[in-house]
């Protein structure tokens, strides 16, 4: 029997089976939606995450060991310099960052060296200019929390109950939109860390050198922790360092799942028609003949599955956004690979899922069947 | 080796255990049977009808004795070769017909041949030609719960003669139907032999059929009580 004979003959019998069909669709469908959900939620909270911090951040990140948030993370202002005196580091400057109170908001509060600003933060201004000086009393804000507050350019501000004014407003497209930027000489002040900073953050001259340049910092300065930008997810919370494990385990228990689910339904499925395949077999259907038409079967239902679970996934997470700090929702950013992975994975759960049954029903010997039912 | 003979079981024996209850239900049953020529196996309910034409067709493996088709052990074969055998050498139309509910007639009929990997227009043209023989042409997309027992009999018939195999094995096929019928079955029966030449074994305990049948052979409680072979 050709392999194409063997697909129209299963398609139809799908055809016929109208209610299973449907049920294991929509039970791969929603596999794949939940895989993909799960998926790029972390992705999105991940980039913008990453995003943000590394417009702040270059290559390489450099805090206080054990900190798990540059909040509270503390290391000696100084340490900029021997970072930078690192052959191979062609930038490194300080930033401390505090939650500081402007106005009735409370938002991210970044100091930097005005200087290095551009070096810093991919910004542009939509009102008035960015800080320039060290100059006390002179704070930039981003749209979001302009917004929020309701001040724009030129107006007055409260920071932490002192009086400064908004030289201007920055828009970053990412969480830094919902913080303030004062100089960094300000900044220690305010949050009584003289001559100290939250983190160091520097650039390497040649990227693919970051590994050994991270590695040189931590053996100069044994109380630091340096990494890739790219890591600062896991590196801000506890809760982000476990997101993408978290994640994995729903994945894999939402997968674990599923084949069961699906094997089960195949087993009881093939059980209620093993007097059909006794028939197949008795009337000349071969031990792989048998096994072709139940994984022919869960291929088609695979495929089908797979696109309804894609297109389904694709238009819902189209309305999903994700609110990230207060007033700022980025939306869930889709990764073609989630996709691919998603429609593997959903290929995978069908045929794992129907192996066994395949094995089980090929074995079937008809002349008990007929005597026995 | 006697060239028009097509079957023959050399002292076939099947013994089944269930824990140590030992039930041996066919003991050295040794029959001949010749191309083209119809063989009634009969005898009571038990006696071994429906196991020596399961030996015969290779669903089964004898505990002892061979079953040579053709000259060829087929009692000794694997799984694969016999499936082959069973598409396309052995036909069989079971007690309960077996025809598969979700399939049409038509579908039903084309099993065997889609197995066999047969060109669609052949299968076609083939169904055809069988349903016309069978007197089943209009019920083509009929399926088996919409057909009556004679018709569903037919239906069998058709599907075990699709890929013209050298021997069909009937097992009861008067048990469901009337007196009638079972007489329109032991006509299309001779007709099939003689348009097609297929060699049949017929199990029944229907005594208007083995009186119409040139050879007999008796089964009881496994054994062979008597014999009559046609010498025409």
């Amino acid at each position: 029997m050709t392999s194409f004979g063997l697909l129209r003959f299963t398609a139809k019998g799908l055809a016929r089976r109208r209610v299973r069909t449907v049920l294991t669709i929509v039970g791969l469908a929603a596999l794949i939606l939940t895989y993909v959900t799960v998926q790029s939620l972390v992705s999105t909270l991940e980039v913008n995450l990453s995003g943000s911090v590394s417009s702040l951040g270059g290559e390489i990140d450099v805090w206080s060991k054990g900190a798990s948030y540059p909040l509270i993370s503390k290391i000696p202002e100084s340490y900029a310099a021997v970072v930078k005196a690192v052959p191979g580091i062609s930038f490194a400057t300080p930033v401390t960052l505090a939650l500081l109170t402007v106005d009735s908001a409370e938002a991210l509060t970044a100091g930097v060296v005005p200087a290095q600003l551009h070096f810093l933060l991919n910004y542009s201004m939509i009102a008035g200019t960015m800080i320039t000086s060290n100059q006390t009393g002179v704070l930039a804000i981003g749209k979001a929390l302009s917004t929020t507050i309701g001040k724009g350019a030129g107006d007055p501000v409260q920071l932490n109950g002192a009086m400064y004014r908004i030289s201007g407003v920055y828009l970053t497209n990412s969480w830094m939109d919902y913080s303030a930027i004062i100089p960094h000489i300000v900044a220690q002040q305010m949050i009584g860390m003289v001559n100290g900073t939250s983190m160091i953050v520097a650039t390497a001259r040649d990227s693919r050198n970051v590994n050994n340049l991270i590695g040189q910092i931590r053996t100069l300065m044994p109380t630091v922790e340096a990494f890739r930008t790219s890591e600062t997810p896991s590196k801000v919370s506890p809760i982000f360092a476990s997101l993408e494990s978290i994640a994995s385990d729903i994945t894999a228990i939402v997968t674990l799942g599923a084949v069961l689910g699906i094997m089960n339904s195949n087993l009881n499925n093939l059980r209620e028609r093993m007097r059909a395949f006794a028939i197949f077999k008795a009337t000349g259907a071969s031990y792989n003949q048998i096994i072709k038409l139940v994984l022919y079967e869960s291929l088609l239902l695979g495929t089908l599955g797979t696109l309804v679970g894609l297109g389904i996934s694709y238009v819902a997470l189209q309305f999903i956004s994700i609110p990230i700090v207060q007033n700022v929702s980025v939306g869930v950013i889709l990764v073609p690979s989630t996709f691919l992975y998603a429609a593997l994975l959903a290929f995978s759960v069908s045929v794992v899922a129907s192996i066994y049954p395949a094995l089980r029903i090929a074995r079937v010997r008809p002349q008990e069947v007929f005597r026995f039912g | 080796m006697d060239e028009k003979l097509l079957l023959r079981t050399d002292e076939l024996s099947k013994t089944y255990w269930n824990g140590p209850e030992k039930t041996v239900a066919l003991d050295n049953v040794s029959l001949q049977v010749r191309k083209g020529e119809l063989l009634a196996v009969y005898g009571p309910s038990g006696s071994g009808k429906t196991t020596l034409l399961f030996l015969l067709g290779g669903f089964d493996k004898p505990t002892a004795g061979k079953v040579l088709l053709d000259g060829i052990e087929i009692s000794n074969m694997d799984e694969h070769r016999l499936s082959r055998i069973r598409r396309t050498t052995v036909g069989f139309v079971f007690q309960n017909y077996n025809l598969v509910e979700e399939l049409t007639v038509l579908e039903n009929v084309k099993l065997t041949m889609m197995f066999e990997g047969k060109p669609e227009e052949e299968m076609k043209e083939r169904t055809s030609e069988l349903l016309d023989k069978v007197g089943l042409v209009g019920r083509e997309r009929h399926r088996p719960s919409q057909l009556s027992a004679g018709e569903q009999q037919r239906v069998a018939i058709a599907r075990a003669l699709a890929n013209r195999p050298r021997l069909v094995l009937m097992d009861e096929p008067t048990g469901n139907l009337d007196q009638d019928n079972s007489r329109a079955l032991v006509q299309l029966v001779t007709s099939i032999i003689r348009g097609e030449g297929v060699t049949f074994v017929i199990a029944t305990h229907n005594l208007e059929i083995v009186q119409g049948t040139p050879s007999r052979l008796f089964l009881n409680a496994g054994r062979v009580a008597t014999e009559f072979i046609s010498q025409s």
